[in-house]
């Protein structure tokens, strides 16, 4: 489970980058936050990843405190980034040894190391290619494998679908679903709020370091999503 | 966990390109500097060898002690056998020193005198290599060691797991080091191994602990540059920020400091051009032969009436008057010579210090001083030289100024003929090993904690280091 109890961080230049954000992804659920560059996306994403230290407020993971313990917290929590460029003279393979091993993996077989990659949906081709002429996409797709092998509880993912194609897209949300009925908790940033809706249980949408509107998967089933994506990501929010 | 950051790190390194052109460009360097190294001590053993042989049948063809005077003894300079490695100032002094009556002995006929071009491009030694290309390669091997990371999201993705950062640093610095040694260590044992079997290489038990020092002493250098490149680049955002920083430390450490000590040792503690004190001699010279001869003509002149009584008894007592004035005046002007040449050395001695202490905070002059003087090629063992020659020149001039004084016989102008097997010979005692150690202790001292400060500065600067 991962969870925000009044999260705040104000950055040294005074610029806030998220603004008491209160929130809680229960296993088996998949959020999505929703929002515009610059609206505060990433900044949630490393405040759970202990990179960068709270202003105020505190974010758990599996109840454990992540800037106070924060190998601890570690240990139950895999991390898609934005982009990743991993390391080029490396084999898919091998760079998914290493992530593996330092994930805690070790008696993992170049089979098992197969069998994610295809899950993924890398061409076996690729397996034993250097990443360094990889396109973007199937670097993405090496990125998820490396989170899916080390199968933590939780899963944070910062903008994962930017660089795929349609087919991978739908592949890797299909990836995302099964994890979620494994009973992971799963959450998504992304400004894609199209293909976020086929999978989301809760979107959040976020301006300006702060949430300001949540709805269930139920609600969004009839609204408009062009009239949402309007709504929240240009125009300014609703006064409290 | 620390093994599998290792091998990742030494893994990363030698897959690279850049690895692959270290590697081959130590090993051509390492084995071409070798390798001339030793051919140019066979060739200079070779012409030492003979210069003596010449040396002493040239005395020994000589007429009568007269002439045997007239041109001296030549001290010939015994090339360094570490020379191979560090050069040092071999090729730029003098290589003969003559000892003769009148002079103050000096070396001469340096190889860069005879060919001035080679002074250009200074030898390609060993010790240049390291102080320049495998310097450059340490920056080469750790100016993106953390910022590299950051830039490709490694460093993110890493920490996302339960790795406690200092593991990480300390990790990268072994497997790093590792994979900056492979492409040295191995051109440098097949060196060793050209030592070792190269026919006119007879390194003795001291000389292969000086090898070890100097080597030992060569890896403590590019420790220093490899943890200043660990120590940039976690606190840079950039790595093209982070090898700007680096080169142009490097420009400083390598290039400024060494020439800009010199010039401020040069500028606080002026001495002397060797022009006035070869003046000042001269002077002193001409006065004292001018006044030498006037005293032996006025004492001939008293001595006529005598002369006439008793030949005989008179062509003793010359011989002793004039055995005895030579000697006076001869020591009259190697104490002259010695009190101006003493004054001259205390000047130059105090500025070379100071340029040597300057310089030293520089590991590039630590390196270069502290392994001339492990190597025997240093300015102090031209000092040695030079000094051990200049006290053997007053025992020559008794030797000479007594056979010649003995073998004129005065009454027929005969005179004897010579021998040389009891001439002294210059002796030159080697500096011990330990001497030598102690006076590259602040070498080694420096940088040992250059090394320190540079990591710890990295690893404090990791452990803070903002990894988006
Ligand atoms: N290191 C930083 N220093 C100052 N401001 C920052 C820093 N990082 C991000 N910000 C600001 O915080 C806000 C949120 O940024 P971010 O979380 O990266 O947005 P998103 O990921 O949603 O595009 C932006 O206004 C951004 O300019
Ligand atoms: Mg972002």
């Amino acid at each position: 489970m991962l969870e925000a109890i009044d999260l705040t961080k104000r950055y040294e230049d005074g610029m806030i980058g998220l603004d008491s954000l209160t929130l809680k992804v229960e296993p088996g659920e998949i959020f999505c936050m929703f929002g515009a560059n610059g609206a505060g996306k990433t900044t949630t994403i490393n405040l759970f990843l202990d990179f960068i230290p709270p202003t105020s407020g505190t974010a758990l993971i599996e109840g454990i405190d992540v800037h106070k313990d924060p190998l601890k917290a570690k240990r139950h929590v895999s991390f898609v980034s934005e982009n990743v460029m991993l390391y080029g003279n490396f084999t898919a393979v091998q760079n998914l040894d290493y992530f593996s091993r330092l994930a805690g993996k070790r008696s993992l077989t170049k089979a098992d190391y197969g069998e994610v990659l295809t899950r993924v949906g890398l061409q076996k081709e690729a397996f034993d290619r250097r990443v360094k002429n990889f396109s973007k996409g199937m670097r993405q797709k090496l990125g998820i494998a490396i989170a899916l092998v080390k199968d933590a509880a939780n899963i944070l993912l910062d903008e994962p679908t930017s660089g795929l194609d349609p087919q991978s897209g739908r592949e890797f949300l299909e990836t995302l679903v099964q994890m979620r009925d494994r009973g992971k908790s799963v959450f998504m940033s992304t400004h894609d709020i199209f293909r976020a809706k086929l999978i989301a249980d809760r979107v959040g949408f976020m301006r300006k370091g702060r949430l300001v509107m949540m709805k269930t998967a139920k609600e969004l089933e009839g609204a408009d999503l062009t009239d949402l994506y309007i709504q929240y990501m240009e125009e300014e929010p609703p006064v409290a | 966990m620390l093994r599998d950051i290792i091998r990742k790190e030494i893994l990363d390194n030698i897959t690279s390109p850049k690895f692959v052109f270290t590697f081959l460009l130590c090993t051509i360097l390492i084995l071409v500097s070798v390798y001339t190294g030793v051919t140019n001590y066979g060739a200079e053993r070779k012409e030492y060898t003979a210069a003596l042989a010449l040396n002493k049948k040239n005395l020994e063809s000589q007429p009568n002690y007269n002439s045997l005077a007239g041109i001296g003894v030549k001290v010939n300079k015994p090339p360094q056998v570490l020379g191979t490695v560090v050069n040092g100032i071999e090729e730029a002094v003098g290589r003969v020193a003559p000892v003769n009556i009148a002079a103050d002995p000096n070396l001469i006929d340096s190889k860069y005198s005879s060919n001035p071009v080679f002074a250009v491009f200074g030898p390609l030694d060993l010790m240049f290599i390291v102080k320049i290309v495998l310097s450059l390669f340490a920056i080469l091997f750790t100016y993106d060691a953390i910022v590299g990371e950051k830039e490709r999201g490694t460093l993110k993705l890493a920490l996302s797991n339960d790795v406690p950062r200092d593991r990480l640093i300390l990790g990268k610095a072994i497997g790093g080091y590792i994979s900056l040694l492979i492409p040295l260590l191995i051109p440098l044992l097949l060196s060793l191994l050209i030592l070792l079997i190269a026919p006119n290489i007879h390194l003795a038990g001291q000389d292969w602990l000086r090898l070890l020092l100097i080597f030992l002493m060569f890896f403590l250098y590019l420790s220093v540059f490899f943890s200043l490149g660990l120590f940039v680049s976690a606190r840079t955002s950039r790595s093209s920020t982070s090898f700007l920083v680096l080169l142009f430390a490097w420009v400083v450490i390598v290039m400024v400091i060494p020439k800009l000590a010199v010039i401020v040792a040069s500028q606080a503690r002026p001495i002397p051009s060797v022009h006035e004190v070869t003046a000042k001699k001269d002077a002193f010279l001409q006065q004292i032969q001018q006044e030498g001869q006037k005293t032996a003509r006025e004492w001939i002149q008293q001595q006529q009436t005598e002369a006439a009584k008793d030949p005989k008894g008179f062509q003793d007592r010359l011989r002793k008057y004039i055995e005895d004035l030579q000697q006076d005046l001869t020591s009259q002007i190697d104490a002259n010579n010695a009190a101006i040449e003493r004054d001259y050395q205390l000047k130059k001695g105090a500025q070379q210090t100071l340029a040597v202490n300057l310089s030293r905070v520089s590991p590039a002059s630590a390196l270069t001083f502290g392994s001339m003087t492990l190597a025997r090629t240093g300015v102090d063992e031209f000092d040695r030289f030079l000094a051990s020659v200049r006290s053997y020149k007053p025992v020559y001039t008794k030797w000479i100024n007594s056979k010649f004084g003995e073998s004129i016989n005065f009454q027929t102008g005969e005179m004897a003929t010579i021998s040389i097997d009891d001439m002294p010979q210059h002796v030159l005692e080697p500096e011990r090993l330990s001497r030598s150690l102690l006076r590259t202790l602040p070498d080694f001292g420096l940088m040992a904690v250059m090394i320190l400060v540079f990591f710890v500065g990295a690893y404090a600067s990791f452990l803070r280091y903002d990894v988006r």
